[in-house]
């Protein structure tokens, strides 16, 4: 279980973390739901280490993150981290050198499942391929957890299926999945907990087939409710 | 240890085409100022024009007897030779920015994948600071490596009765560059790439400095590098070395200076490893 706690974090003197708490459960799709701004990838950042926090506490399965919990938990930002000059196949060798949980096999895998060329440079991939790419890299770890952040931004209709896919396969199964988004539309029936954030701390956190059994509501309902009313 | 090595490997690696540039043209600029400068000034010979004073410059370094010694090329050809090499620096110098910078900077960010990686994080530090030692060092071990194969050009060219000797020592003294490149005192050797290590380790820590803070951070890592130039040269200027009526012998100054140094040095390489595991942000 990732376990935050009371998280605060200011930026350039405004208040992006604003004493957030959640867990993350493995085995679920969880879902960080909040308009723009609202401090959804500074949460993912700030589980991977990659931004220090003001106060507050973030446990993975009871440890703060350090460098072997990295081979526990993967990372997709929005956006493709590998240097350009790489060709796919450097970058999945990159992979394969620095992690013991990198999986050869399921990177072949979805490789062949987006259909993506090996001996194609990062700098070339366009937006789109960028995205596969990234989900590649991050999915091909056996880690007990995934984080995504937007994995649905800037990607064609077609593609989009391609990837809501993987999130209901194997790929996924068993694994805690927390990932952000925008445009709930999209990922509504794939995800089974909604985290609304509001004013960098949550504001909802709920199962999405209670509310939908119990009150008969969407994810988008309930948004409506939180950012409108 | 393991993941150092691999990291140090990639660093190379990124920077394996820019260095293979810089030794090109240093090859080139070289091999082509001694061949030039030789054929001429053999043709000149020949030609007898260099005792009718066709070619003044020439005549002034030349010995009395008229023969021709590799130090008179390094001599004569001082500026092409000179043109590599500050380029080689100016290049390195700013690759020193360059090494962190462009893992933040453009479309793919390449630190967030270094950050996560299951690798202590000062592996990251100390194979950025490897990978620029081994420019450097590979950029004068091939230098070096060079101008015996220049001589031997020299020698192809020239014919043996037209030859005077000429020694390694002499060779690099002919060009200031050179001499600086590699000085033939083993302690000035020191100083020179000492001072360069520490420029480099205080540089590293004041870019951290400025990506752990943010905007603040630009004034504290320009107030981080004022006080360590300050304590690097107050030492020195400050209190004197050849000030014959200082308070302090000149032996006791020089032993400030170089616990300033070791201070400095170690202050950087703290402040950085700890910046890249507890405060850096992307």
């Amino acid at each position: 279980m990732i376990k935050v706690v009371d998280i605060h974090k200011r930026y350039r003197g405004r208040s992006v973390l604003n004493g957030a708490s959640f867990t993350v459960e493995k085995g679920q799709i969880t879902c960080l739901i909040g308009i723009n701004g609202a401090g959804k990838s500074t949460v993912l950042k700030a589980i991977m280490g990659l931004t220090p926090l003001k106060s507050g506490s973030i446990l993975i399965d009871g440890q703060p993150i350090d460098k072997n919990l990295y081979e526990q938990v993967a990372f997709v930002p929005d956006h493709l981290t590998m240097p350009p000059g790489m060709k796919l196949s450097e970058g999945l060798q990159f992979m394969q050198d620095f992690y013991q949980s990198w999986n050869a096999n399921r990177a072949e895998e979805l490789m062949t499942f987006f259909s993506l060329d090996r001996t194609e440079r990062i700098g070339n991939l366009s937006k789109g391929t960028a995205a596969k790419f990234n989900l590649v890299l991050g999915l091909s770890q056996d880690t007990a957890y995934v984080l995504m952040d937007e994995p649905f931004s800037g990607i064609d209709m077609f593609s989009r299926g391609l990837i809501a896919e993987v999130f209901s396969s194997h790929l996924i199964e068993d694994r805690g999945v927390l990932l952000t988004t925008h445009e709930i539309g999209e990922v509504e029936h794939l995800i089974d907990r909604a985290l609304l954030m509001k004013d960098g701390a949550i504001c909802r956190d709920f199962q999405c087939e209670q509310i939908r059994s119990e009150e008969g509501k969407s994810i988008v309902d309930v948004m409506r409710e939180v950012y409108q009313g | 240890m393991n993941r150092y090595l691999k990291l140090v490997h990639m660093e190379v690696d990124r920077f394996k085409y820019i260095l293979a540039g810089l030794m090109s043209l240093t090859l080139i600029c070289q091999f082509g100022g001694v061949i030039w400068w030789t054929k001429s000034a053999v043709s000149n010979r020949e030609s007898g024009a260099w005792m009718n004073g066709g070619s003044m410059g020439y005549i002034l370094n030349s010995s009395t007897s008229g023969n021709l010694s590799f130090t008179h090329v390094l001599f004569n050809t001082q500026f092409i030779f000179m043109i590599p090499i500050l380029m080689s620096i100016g290049v390195i110098a700013i690759y020193v920015f360059l090494i962190w910078y462009r893992d933040w900077l453009g479309r793919n960010t390449f630190i967030y994948r270094l950050l996560t990686l299951p690798t202590a994080r000062r592996h990251i530090y100390f194979a950025k600071l490897t990978a620029i030692l081994i420019f450097i060092f590979g950029l004068v071990s091939f230098q070096l490596a060079l101008l015996p194969v220049e001589k031997l050009i020299f020698n192809l060219i020239v014919p043996s009765d037209m030859r005077d000797p000429s020694n390694i020592s002499n060779i690099i003294y002919a060009n200031p560059a050179l001499e600086m490149l590699i000085p033939w005192q083993f302690d000035s050797f020191l100083v020179y790439y000492v001072i360069g290590i520490i420029a480099v380790l205080v540089i590293f820590a004041a870019i951290l400095i400025e990506r752990s803070y943010g905007r603040l951070g630009i004034l504290y890592a320009i107030l981080y590098l004022g006080i360590s130039v300050f304590l690097l040269l107050f030492p020195m200027a400050g209190l004197g070395l050849d000030n014959v009526n200082g308070y302090l012998y000149p032996n006791e100054i020089f032993a400030i200076e170089l616990v300033m140094c070791v201070v400095v040095m170690t202050v950087s390489v703290w402040i950085g490893c700890r910046l890249i595991s507890k405060k850096i942000t992307v």
